[in-house]
């Protein structure tokens, strides 16, 4: 294999990684939209459930954090309800 | 005549010259030709030096001409070299330029978006990470209820306010653990306050479907005692009966929890479960010996009474789909089995269930507890059920009222409430009348069949404000025992018959923070 050949192999995947982390990048961003979206609809379900839904403004994110742990144990909700209403919670604030 | 004379005499003249000439060059001319042989020799051999010099010169002359030429070629190629580098630096320059010129615009531009940025002060978000920076990974944050009441019973005649204090402290060392404090400050009767600790547990992550609680914890028998005991979460000021003075399982254990849930269909179909090892039940020991009726503590520290330990189990379903619009419906089944002394068990069950649509809110629960008695004894079997319902008035607007009323109007919450528990006996040493907070002090509730009837209105100020009040109609039915020490080891046994009905009322503000 020839130095040039190297180096078209070389650029196509440094390319491809470029890419790809870009698309995860993007992948990432809509995953989180997702979430938030998810969250706004599950928040005023889940949380009356048992209590008054509380918004986001009553704590700062990184007590939502927190006291998101708390909520999960307390409902057993599916972890991934518990990030969806994080998301919400943390961003509608 | 004359002249042929000197005619004569001329061509004599002639004639003598050129014989006299003649003779000079016959004897002249052999020398004269030597030296010019000799002459024209040395004129050659000149030419052919200046022929070999000029031969060196022109070759010198073409050697020069070459280096001349090779030298102009190169100070052309340079030349050439130097007008490509100049046309690209002047490329360059050109790009610079613009680069520079960029750069210049999107400085502008981030300066002027920093300037307004100063200006209006940082977002909550920026701050937030600032702050977050500065605090670290390791976070604390403390919430929980205060809430203060008035209670009066007409039974028993008396009244009085009452405060509890319950901070709930969270603490996060990492991302998959989290401590978890609750501190019970109560102004019981007399002077001075009390202090319980009713939770204190960590909480490890294992997994989305997975976590492990060890601690002392509410007992996740049902659904009572672990989501509804804040004082700003129970819609009603009291616990329903089941759950209150005369509980069916301890309120609180010391153990270890499995527990987690996950989504077995669409969004909002999950289900959940909790299981759970613990210390177990254990019973009032001040009583001289097992009663049936004695009253559960609420906690049983050390298990030294027992040997044994506490299994317990809960699943809850939830069937609906989130986009049905048919509402949150949660159904539950729970059991708990403990050792209260060695070889005698308290085996409990309970169905349970919650249903949230829109502004209706209801739930309930049914459980059944049969406690082993030591040999010479019956079984000390009870009952317990409650359900309630509560309709929020928000969106309610009455077109005779202002709309300031309207607003006041839309913030109420009407509640009704039915429990009951049905046990064979209760013990007279027991009885304690004396109201607090969440406790109306009515003698009907000590009843063996204990009935109650709870109307509540709430007033909602913020989603964890609210102003309650309560009206409990005591209804007991006739039977069952009543056993009485009165300082004797053996109890003495009296039928209950019919006990008279009461009536309270409570209102309390309660906080969630």
């Amino acid at each position: 294999m020839t130095g040039k050949h190297l180096a078209k192999i070389l650029a196509l995947a440094i390319a491809g990684l470029t890419l790809s982390v870009a698309a995860m990048a993007e992948e990432s961003k809509t995953e989180k939209q997702q979430m938030f979206l998810d969250g706004a609809r599950l928040w005023p379900v889940y949380c009356s459930q048992c209590h008054n839904a509380r918004p986001g403004s009553e704590f700062s994110p990184a007590q939502w954090d927190i006291i998101m742990m708390h909520m999960r144990t307390q409902s057993n909700m599916p972890a991934k309800d518990a990030r969806a209403i994080k998301e919400y919670l943390k961003g509608g604030r | 005549m004359a002249s042929r004379k000197s005619g004569a005499r001329i061509l004599a003249i002639v004639a003598l010259t050129a014989v006299v000439l003649v003779m000079a060059i016959m004897t002249a001319a052999p020398r004269a030709l030597a030296d010019d042989a000799e002459v024209q020799a040395k004129a050659l051999k000149q030419v052919e030096r200046e022929l070999r010099q000029l031969r060196a010169d022109r070759a010198r002359d073409r050697k020069l001409i070459e280096k001349l030429e090779e030298k102009l070629d190169q100070v052309q190629s340079q030349d050439s070299q130097i007008r490509t580098t100049n046309q690209q630096l002047q490329t360059s320059t050109k790009q610079l330029q613009n680069s520079n010129q960029q750069l210049q615009t999107k400085t502008d531009e981030q300066l002027k978006q920093i300037q307004a940025e100063v200006a209006e002060g940082p977002s909550e978000r920026q701050f937030a990470k600032a702050i977050g920076g500065y605090m670290g990974t390791h976070q604390f944050t403390l919430t929980g209820a205060a809430a203060g009441d008035f209670v009066y019973d007409r039974q028993n005649g008396q009244n009085t306010f009452a405060l509890t204090f319950e901070p709930l402290m969270l603490y996060r060392p990492k991302d998959w653990l989290l401590f978890e404090g609750e501190f019970e400050a109560a102004f019981d009767p007399g002077s001075g306050a009390s202090f319980d600790a009713p939770v204190a547990t960590a909480q490890i992550f294992l997994n989305d479907y997975m976590e492990i609680v060890l601690g002392i914890f509410d007992q996740p028998f049902g659904d009572w005692f672990e989501d509804q005991g804040p004082l700003w979460v129970n819609r009603f000021i009291t616990a329903p009966l089941p759950f209150g003075t005369a509980a069916l399982v301890p309120p609180s254990d010391i153990g270890m929890q499995l527990r987690g849930g996950y989504q077995w269909g669409q969004l909002g179909q999950d289900a959940d479960y909790t299981a759970w090892v613990a210390n177990g039940p254990s019973y009032d020991s001040s009583l001289p010996q097992p009663t049936i009726g004695q009253e559960l503590n609420g906690v049983n520290n050390i298990t030294t009474n027992t040997n044994g330990k506490a299994y317990g189990a809960r699943l809850r379903f939830y069937p609906f789909p989130l986009d049905s619009k048919l509402g949150r419906l949660e159904l539950g089944a729970s059991t708990y089995n403990g050792k209260w002394q060695n070889g005698l068990w308290l085996n409990a069950w309970d169905v349970d269930f919650a249903y949230r649509r829109g502004n209706l809110q209801t739930r309930g629960e049914y459980m059944e507890a049969y406690r082993q008695m030591p040999a010479g004894s019956g079984p000390d079997n009870r009952q317990g059920w409650y359900f309630q319902a509560g309709y929020f008035l928000t969106g309610l607007r009455l077109p005779f009222l202002s709309r300031d009323l309207n607003s006041y109007l839309s913030r109420l919450e009407p509640l009704v409430r039915y429990s009951g528990v049905n046990q064979r006996a209760v013990v007279a040493e027991e009885i304690s009348t004396t109201p607090g907070l969440g406790f109306n002090g009515s003698p009907s509730i000590f009843a063996p069949h204990a009935r109650e009837v709870a109307l509540g209105l709430d007033y909602w100020i913020a989603p964890s404000i609210v102003w309650q009040t309560e009206v409990d109609f005591e209804l007991p039915r006739a039977g069952g025992t009543l056993y009485s020490f009165n300082g004797e080891s053996t109890p003495s046994a009296s039928s209950v018959g019919a006990t008279p009905n009461d009536r309270a009322i409570l209102t309390q503000f309660a906080v969630g923070f």
